[in-house]
């Protein structure tokens, strides 16, 4: 029993057959391609599956693709050279904030939500706008520092 | 231990006749351990993978994953201890789309994965001895599919009474986990040291407390998952998340009966390990192996972050007893110590977690008695596994809160009594190990006081009758280098060089995130062979490589690459004597550096790195070598503990500073300043990255992490929501580390290990400094908001 669902995908129009409970992370994954969506939790607890929807950061493992026709989904693919993310991305590479990488993504597609808010990039506003997207590995001094940097740097 | 091996004299067409170069891997070690500059070594080189991982383009185990594959589903128990009467898969085959259900009848091997005993199954049989325990495997076209038939499999138990508290199990006979066992002590340590009535008639002062740790889980931000592919390169191939390539590929040979050969295990970049993808890792390998062998077909599993938490191994929980001694003049005269694990179902790796407890559990200081039991208890919960600091970071906690009391009634400064009391070349461990070398902790922590302006905040806090209290607090802690005891340990690697000058090492290291393989292993060769290190590739995590031991321990670099500088090495000798001959001069002469080839002290008598290959092609020189070193050891007696327990130990110091609300309870820690003494630091920047992860893990352990099990034994809290840890907005400040770089001889480069270190002494530091806020000794974690409220009420310390 599949549903047609049609949404923006990284600026093309992409329509897939879905099953109704299925989720944008495994649309994303398994149909389409994506693969710097990362299956973390499946529960909304560890930002790995961050994408933009409509611009905003969410979180693709608790949104049903069915939910979302009609819309615009961008990931990391969709944005890597953007200024924002050339930036993010150079940033944490000199910084060492990168170890294991799976959360990597998620908070490259975070911090470009924010600077593309245009939020003031001080210590709080970053850890806040951070706070939803868990790194078991880098202990974060690295990625906050990563992320003010490349803040600066767009300015 | 030097030595020289002068091969037989070769004959080489062009060059006549020569000597045959060094290949003897002491004297490899021993002459690159001795180099006074340094080209890439010790710089900050970016690693390898952060680029494409930034980018969200590093391949883990699940991109692997397409349709067509076969998805398993894991059937977990549901019974804390139970008899298994029968197990019915009728309704569960009859689901559409399902291929097979696999039980531990279908294992044509053994089923058999203890790595420490022989008392584990891979799929349950006869009995299953925790909630969780995987008892089949159903295995579908698709993953709905298998989750739903997987509900279908009906388990006929006939429950057992359980046991959950480790003191209980000691105790009691009639409720056995392991029958055949006759006890739940799954294993004992013990040291014997001195005479320790004799030292505590010496002390001055005592302190006797009982410590208790928790549990923990590791929280890799990737599941455990793997992908078997029957026939790949004509072999059972298997993309899998396991620390050990090698270690997996024996474990999956064992389960399905087949020669390790015909097995190859790949480990592409893993999302976290921590010690868990060690235990679990070979485990997952060989679920997935096991189907596709059965069915003939690509099979693929991914746990749950659920099914994660409720079947992979715990961080141990702890009880302690320890009873400490100390004249006036400030030094330790004894300690009595008793450790108990409660390593839950089975044994995995406690007894070697065991072991290390045990012998670091007087912590860094020379203590002339000592007497330590240990004690691996099993439990009907879900069991205990190796995890970052592997039975150190709880014993250190309680050695450390030992120290900073017998400080408190010797009326002496816990840094100042300390220093009295710590190791330093030619003094004795507790093992009675006499430390020759590599001993810089002394250096750290003084320095390290300096920095953090520990004598005057140690003053000025802990006195506050306010709300909201400061305190500070210092953990120093030790880590033995390579495996316990005698147990053999080795490094190794093979490089080659291809035509054009690009090198290749390969090695059974992984990239977990420490990023051994893609920065420290590449500048080793890069310094080695004086290669430009763009031309340096790692390929990492493969079964292919030779075996150099695992991934874990902290041993990536420390050990792991010195099987990738011998292979350099070795290479580079024949370098030397072929570039000699070329440039005219003799080979110690020799420059090779950044792929420019010339004499010392003449620049203009060059050559590029290209030509030198394209010669070494032409002339016969051999361009592969490995890198086998097999690490000398000591005689070890395990009936009173006592012998070399280690070649060498990295040392660790943390000072934390925190602020608790008495109010709410909630411990802040503001700052923290971490020293190592881990011998050359060969990336800073990668070690800093490695002390920050595992201060904030270990701040996590303390403060906020815990696993609450029901009275079944049941895990209530396997997410994210109701487990706790730390977020951007948890982390404290972290101080610049102070480094003392006390070199370990056989290290490469001197290098010793670093990856756990900073996690080991977060308890001790943390604990000691909200101990010092309060006034009042912390001996149990976590120390939650709840804990430290009980404490304030029970204390009185708010009117
Ligand atoms: S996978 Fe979506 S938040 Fe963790
Ligand atoms: S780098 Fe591993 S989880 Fe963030």
């Amino acid at each position: 029993m599949y549903v047609k669902v049609s949404f923006k995908l990284n600026g093309e129009d992409v329509t897939v057959d879905v099953e109704p409970n299925e989720i944008l992370l495994d649309t994303l994954r398994l149909k389409l391609g994506i693969k710097s969506v990362k299956r973390g939790c499946e529960r909304a607890e560890c930002g790995a599956c961050t994408v933009l929807l409509n611009g905003s950061p969410v979180y693709s493992c608790t949104l049903l693709t069915v939910q979302i026709d009609g819309m615009e989904v961008r990931t990391l693919e969709g944005i890597q050279d953007t200024p924002e993310v050339k930036a993010l991305v150079s940033k944490f590479v000199e910084a060492g904030a990168v170890q294991c990488g799976f959360c990597t993504p998620g908070f490259i597609v975070t911090a470009y939500a924010l600077i593309k808010k245009g939020v003031e990039p001080t210590p709080e506003n970053i850890k806040k706008a951070l706070e939803g997207n868990i790194c078991r590995c880098t202990g974060y001094k690295k990625i906050i520092e990563a992320v003010t940097k490349a803040v600066e740097s767009i300015k | 231990m030097i030595r020289f091996i002068f091969g037989r004299r070769n004959y080489y067409p062009s060059s006549g006749e020569i000597m045959a170069s060094i290949e003897d891997p002491y004297v490899l070690i021993d002459k690159w351990l001795r180099a006074k500059e340094f080209i890439v070594v010790g710089k900050g080189v970016a690693r390898t993978d952060a680029f494409e991982k930034a980018l969200g383009k590093a391949k883990y185990v699940e991109d692997y994953f397409q349709s067509g594959i076969l998805f398993i589903k894991q059937v977990l128990s549901t019974e804390p201890h139970a008899r298994i009467k029968g197990i019915n898969v009728e309704e569960a085959l009859r689901k559409p789309k399902v291929v097979r259900v696999i039980t531990a009848s279908d294992i044509p091997g053994e089923n058999q994965v203890g790595y420490a005993l022989p008392d584990q199954p891979l799929l349950a049989e006869g009995k299953v001895r925790f909630h969780g325990e995987v008892v089949a495997l159903v295995v579908a076209e698709d993953i709905d599919a298998a989750l739903e038939a997987s509900e279908s499999v009906r388990i006929n138990y006939e429950p057992l009474p359980h046991i959950l508290d480790p003191l209980e199990a000691l105790q009691r006979k009639d409720v056995l986990v392991h029958e055949e066992v006759g006890s739940n002590i799954a294993f004992r340590t013990r040291i014997r040291k001195g005479n320790v009535e004799e030292g505590f008639s010496k002390a001055d002062v005592i302190v006797e407390n009982e410590y208790r740790t928790h549990h923990q889980d590791h929280l890799y931000l990737e599941p455990e998952g793997a992908l078997a592919i029957p026939g790949l390169d004509g072999r059972l191939t298997v993309i899998t998340a396991a620390q050990y390539p090698h270690l997996a590929q024996s474990i999956i040979a064992r389960v399905l009966g087949v020669p390790a050969s015909d097995i190859k295990v790949i480990v592409p970049y893993m999302g976290g390990g921590f010690g868990g993808k060690d235990d679990e890792g070979p485990l997952t390998a060989a679920k997935a192996a096991l189907t596709a062998y059965l069915t003939g077909r690509p099979s693929f599993i991914l746990y749950t972050r659920e099914e994660s938490m409720r079947t992979h191994p715990k961080r141990e929980a702890t009880i302690i007893k320890y009873k400490s001694g100390a004249a006036r003049d400030g030094k330790l005269t004894a300690i009595d110590v008793t450790i108990i694990h409660d390593t839950g179902a089975y044994a995995n790796r406690g007894p070697f977690i065991l072991w290390r407890a045990t012998v670091h559990a007087s912590g860094p200081y020379h203590v002339p008695h000592a007497k330590v039991d240990g004690y691996c208890v099993y439990t009907n919960k879900v069991y205990q596994g190796s995890f970052r600091g592997f039975g150190n970071p709880s014993v250190q906690f309680a050695a450390e809160a030992q120290m900073d009391e017998l400080a408190r009634k010797l009326g002496m400064d816990p840094v100042e009594f300390r220093l009295r009391n710590m190791l330093r070349p030619g003094l004795t461990t507790i093992t009675n190990q006499l430390l020759d070398h590599s001993v810089g902790i002394a250096d750290a922590v003084e320095q390290l006081a300096k920095v953090s302006g520990w004598y005057s905040k140690r003053r000025e806090y802990g006195v506050s009758t306010g709300r909201f209290r400061r305190g500070i607090g210092i953990g120093v802690a030790w880590h033995g280098i390579s495996t316990s005891r005698g147990v053999p340990d080795w490094s190794n690697a093979y490089i080659k060089i291809d035509k054009d000058g690009s090198v290749t090492a390969f090695t059974g290291i992984v990239e977990m995130g420490q990023g051994s393989p893609t920065s420290s292993h590449r500048q080793i060769v890069a310094e080695v062979l004086g290669a430009p290190i763009e031309k340096i590739k790692v390929t990492f995590g493969t079964s292919d490589a030779p075996d150099g031991g695992a991934t874990h321990a902290s041993r990536g670099t420390s050990i792991g690459a010195i099987g990738v500088l011998v292979a350099a090495a070795k290479i580079r000798e024949r370098l030397n004597k072929l570039a000699s001959e070329l440039l005219n001069c003799s080979p110690d002469e020799v420059v090779i550096r950044e792929g420019k080839v010339y004499v010392r002290g003449d620049v203009e008598r060059s050559i590029t790195w290209e030509e030198l290959i394209k010669h070494a092609y032409s002339r016969g020189v051999d361009l592969s070598a490995t890198g086998y070193f097999f690490l000398p050891k000591g005689k070890f007696d395990d009936t009173v503990g006592q012998g070399q327990a280690y070649p060498a130990f990295s040392y660790v110091a943390m000072i934390a500073e925190v602020e608790v609300d008495t109010e709410t309870g909630k411990v802040r820690v503001l700052k923290v300043w971490p020293a190592l003494a881990a011998g050359r630091i060969i990336n800073p920047q990668q070690v800093e990255g490695q002390i920050e992860g595992a201060a904030v893990q270990g701040m996590g352990y303390v403060l906020m992490e815990q696993l609450v099990f029901d009275d079944k034994g049941r895990l209530l809290n396997p997410d994210l929501t109701d487990y706790v840890v730390p977020t951007a907005l948890d982390v404290p400040e972290i101080a610049k580390p102070v480094y003392v770089e006390d070199l370990f001889k056989y290290g490469p480069f001197g290098a010793k290990g670093v990856g756990e270190m900073a996690l080991i002494p977060a308890p001790a530091a943390i604990a000691n400094a909200v101990s010092h806020a309060l006034g009042v000794r912390i001996t149990k974690l976590p120390i939650t908001p709840e804990a430290v409220y009980f404490e304030v009420k029970k204390h009185g310390l708010i009117k």
